[in-house]
């Protein structure tokens, strides 16, 4: 079935809460309200002409006005896909510290979406009620922050380990001499410089031979 | 205590048992079954039939740190993982040594400007003896790298390592006092 | 007899006595990765077990959101490293059903016989380090002379061993040159001839057959349930393969290849036995294929040439969204990415194949003794590059 058909009886199954087919994407995708979605998704797995038995996908896609959360399922016996999207709007001024969006959690209908949602918690910070055990999988469980959210600032340090560059490369830097000094908070988003450039700059002894790309030279002559 | 304190001349008999036993160490380097990442793989094809490792003498594979005298650290450590491998270092007994291998450790490779916890480069938890580039390098150079290390090895002064070692054990525990692990950090 | 009797008289047989927390991993020669598996266990047997992972978490989708979609190629390939072109393959796919472009025939054809070459390539590491799994150290050694073969064939084409960055959106890097093809022939006859060999060695071994058979029994509903695909699910009985069923390069409905599903020949269906010997049987499903397309391959661009145009400045897709499966060696590679007309996605999100497979692990390890554990987690051929990303 396409998903215009699925969306058709999707809609016709007498569950409130299911919005409209939107084709403009490239994927057509279903939105339903955050309430309806266990119903709906429950009702997608359970249809003798949906039959939809996997859930392969969950997403949460941070946009500027809201969280997305988005379920690809698929039916294996009936070769058809539908991808259903949950809308969490942003409230006024919601941050990366002060925003958790909350969505109904589907662990309860595919055992899949366990893993899945304890991901987008971790990375995203949506909270999804009723889940059996929503705790981080990939960061360190005392990680604070949810690294894919737009305003996120990258760490310096975590736990005492470090997660910067050196100012001065290693092999620039005099054997034995200190370690470089910790280097200031950034803004929120920016990444790390630009790594150092990949030449030294310490001048050559004398008689040093240079080596540019395309030259061939050195001891064993030629290039490999 | 002359020669656990490395208080020996430097005479030719010192350096000839510190040629001696370079000569053996580095011709029995056993590395320590440790893989993280992409660069796991070259290092399995290394120990494979057809580079194989072996014929250098590196080739038996410890699993466990404990008898294990390189650890070779192949694939990107990330902040999590950076607690794990310095503990398996602080497990290996002396002489150990480390080899940086692939761009991650070396330096942070293709993660390093985006990457949000992962450590730029092995060297800033664990001291590295050998650093061997590449996405992921050869195997060629992964062996040219445990043959510098072999080379590495025959000149080192054995002794002053041990003593090294173990005034780094007394700064570590010498706090504990009467607590200090039985027989002394030079156990 | 009444001082025996005062010293059996209290004794319980149903007295649990001690639990003990084993820890499985992070540094481990049979956790394929590093993965960390928390165990329960009542001597010998498993209880309880909690796996840990993102050890190897390396911000793939931050990544992704800040590189230009031809920068992100590299990244795909360092996820599944045993099946970069298939990881390739299905980002390249994703970006042209943004774009909506289509590579060239030639390029479809070399896309095939690359990505068959590298299933073959990982199924070969599945085969050899099952055996180091279960104490057979041979195997591994064989497996690794074969994959220098196949390493070989597409470091002509890819310039590199392993991670190729061969397959891009709109085509293939490079073009191959004209002893590529009766190459590529001659490995795959070489290879079927040692591929009864193999079977010889490990498939049909006692000791082999009696640690996997009848261990680690995954039901079909519970399959499905927890999101499993590739050799995981098709063990289970479950003939589904997307290059079959959904083909998503139209070369694979023009060849013919068996979908080869666990059989329950040595045990129950879906035991280990099953999961190894589908990827036994899908080494030799892919030399057909391979050998199919090699006779196929017609002549013309190796590139789109809109797209090799395009990519002099970082090329920006319109506004929209697309969601790629692709079949890899482990199950199901999907991206799913978000574009709003920038140089890259605002949401550029992989699931990974490994990851489902590998969530089914806690509910498949209480009740098996722990060498059956080890057993369980080399048939699931997990990678942990596309589990953590």
């Amino acid at each position: 079935m396409k998903e215009a058909e699925l969306h058709a009886r999707l809609a016709a199954s007498g569950l409130t809460g299911i919005g409209a087919l939107d084709t403009s994407a490239r994927d057509p995708f279903v939105t339903v309200e955050a309430g309806a979605l266990v119903a709906a998704l429950t009702f997608l797995r359970d249809d003798p002409e949906c039959r939809m038995e996997m859930l392969h996908n969950v997403t949460a896609v941070e946009r500027a006005d809201a969280m997305e959360v988005v379920y690809h399922v698929c039916s294996l016996a009936r070769h058809h896909t539908l991808t259903v999207k949950v809308r969490l709007p942003r409230p006024a001024g919601g941050t990366h510290d002060t925003w958790i969006p909350e969505v109904p959690s589907v662990a309860g209908v595919w055992a899949a979406a366990d893993w899945h949602e304890r991901e987008q918690w971790d990375l995203l910070g949506v909270r999804f009620t009723g889940h059996p055990d929503l705790r981080r999988i990939l960061l360190p469980a005392e990680w604070i922050g949810h690294p894919l959210r737009k305003d996120y600032v990258y760490p310096g340090e975590h736990g005492g380990i470090p997660l910067e560059l050196d100012a001065v490369p290693l092999y620039e830097r005099a054997p034995g001499s200190p370690p470089p000094p910790a280097r200031p908070a950034r803004a929120a988003g920016t990444p790390l410089e630009q790594p150092p450039a990949p030449f030294s700059t310490r001048p050559l002894a004398a008689g040093g031979k240079t080596c540019e790309p395309g030259q061939g030279g050195g001891e064993r002559g030629g290039a490999h | 205590m002359g020669l656990l304190n490395n208080t020996l001349p430097d005479v030719a008999p010192v350096k000839a048992i510190d040629g001696l036993v370079g000569w053996g160490r580095g011709s029995s380097i056993w590395p320590m079954t440790f893989g993280i990442a992409c660069c796991a793989i070259e290092m399995m094809a290394v120990y494979a039939a057809t580079f194989d490792l072996d014929r250098f003498g590196a080739g038996v594979p410890r699993a466990t740190p404990r008898q294990s005298d390189l650890i070779i650290v192949p694939g990107t450590v990330n902040a999590k993982m950076a607690v794990r491998v310095k503990r398996l270092y602080d497990q290996m007994a002396e002489p150990r040594y480390v080899l940086a291998m692939g761009a991650c450790v070396c330096g942070g490779g293709p993660y390093v400007k985006w990457g949000y916890n992962t450590v730029k480069g092995v060297h800033k938890i664990i001291p590295v003896d050998i650093f061997v580039p590449g996405c992921p390098p050869r195997p060629e150079a992964l062996m040219d790298g445990i043959l510098k290390l072999k080379e590495k090895l025959s000149r080192e002064a054995v002794f002053a390592r041990r003593a090294a070692a173990a005034a780094e054990m007394d700064g570590r525990y010498g706090h504990l006092g009467a607590a200090a692990p039985a027989g002394g950090a030079r156990a | 007899m009444e001082a025996l009797e005062l010293y059996t008289a209290d004794v319980q047989d149903d007295v649990w006595t001690e639990e003990l927390k084993l820890n499985l991993g992070p540094q481990h020669p049979s956790t394929h990765g590093v993965l960390r598996v928390e165990l329960k266990m009542d001597g010998e047997i498993i209880t309880a077990a909690r796996s840990d992972i993102g050890y190897l978490h390396r911000c793939a989708e931050k990544i992704g959101e800040n590189v230009s979609y031809l920068q992100f190629t590299p990244y795909t390939d360092r996820m599944d490293y045993l099946a970069a072109c298939n990881n390739e393959l299905a980002w390249s796919l994703a970006v042209e059903k943004l774009l909506g472009v289509e590579a060239p025939e030639r390029a479809q054809w070399l896309r095939v016989i690359a990505c068959e070459l590298n299933r073959i390539a990982s199924h070969l590491i599945a085969f050899g380090t099952y055996g180091i799994d279960m104490g057979a150290n041979t195997p591994f050694f064989y497996a690794f002379r074969e994959r220098e073969a196949i390493m070989a064939l597409l470091e002509r084409p890819a310039g590199s061993r392993m991670l190729y960055n061969y397959v891009r959106p709109g085509g293939v890097a490079h073009d191959i040159d004209e002893r590529w093809l009766p190459d590529v022939l001659a490995f795959c006859d070489e290879f079927e001839r040692r591929w009864a060999e193999y079977n010889q060695i490990l498939s049909t071994n006692k000791i082999f057959i009696a640690r996997t058979a009848n261990v680690g029994v995954l039901p079909r509903e519970m399959a499905l349930a927890w999101g499993c695909t590739g050799p995981v699910l098709r063990g289970s009985g479950v003939r589904w393969d997307l290059r079959r069923d959904v083909p998503y390069l139209w070369p694979y409905g023009e060849v013919e290849f068996d979908v080869p599903v666990g059989e329950g020949t040595h045990g129950t269906l879906g035991d280990c036995w099953d999961r190894y010997w589908v990827r036994m049987r899908e080494m030799i499903e892919s030399v057909r294929i391979i050998r199919q397309a090699c006779a196929r391959v017609p002549s013309g661009d190796f590139m789109d040439k809109a797209m090799a145009r395009a990519y002099k400045t970082p090329v920006k897709p319109p506004k929209g969204e697309a969601y790629m499966r692709c079949e890899n060696p482990r199950g199901e590679l999907g991206f799913y990415l978000v574009s709003e007309g920038g140089a890259s996605p605002i949401r550029c999100r992989a699931r990974g194949p490994s990851f489902c497979n590998l969530s089914v692990l806690e509910a498949l390890l209480p009740g098996c003794m722990i060498a059956d554990g080890v057993a369980i987690i080399g048939s699931l051929d997990i990678v942990l590059g596309e589990v953590d990303r």
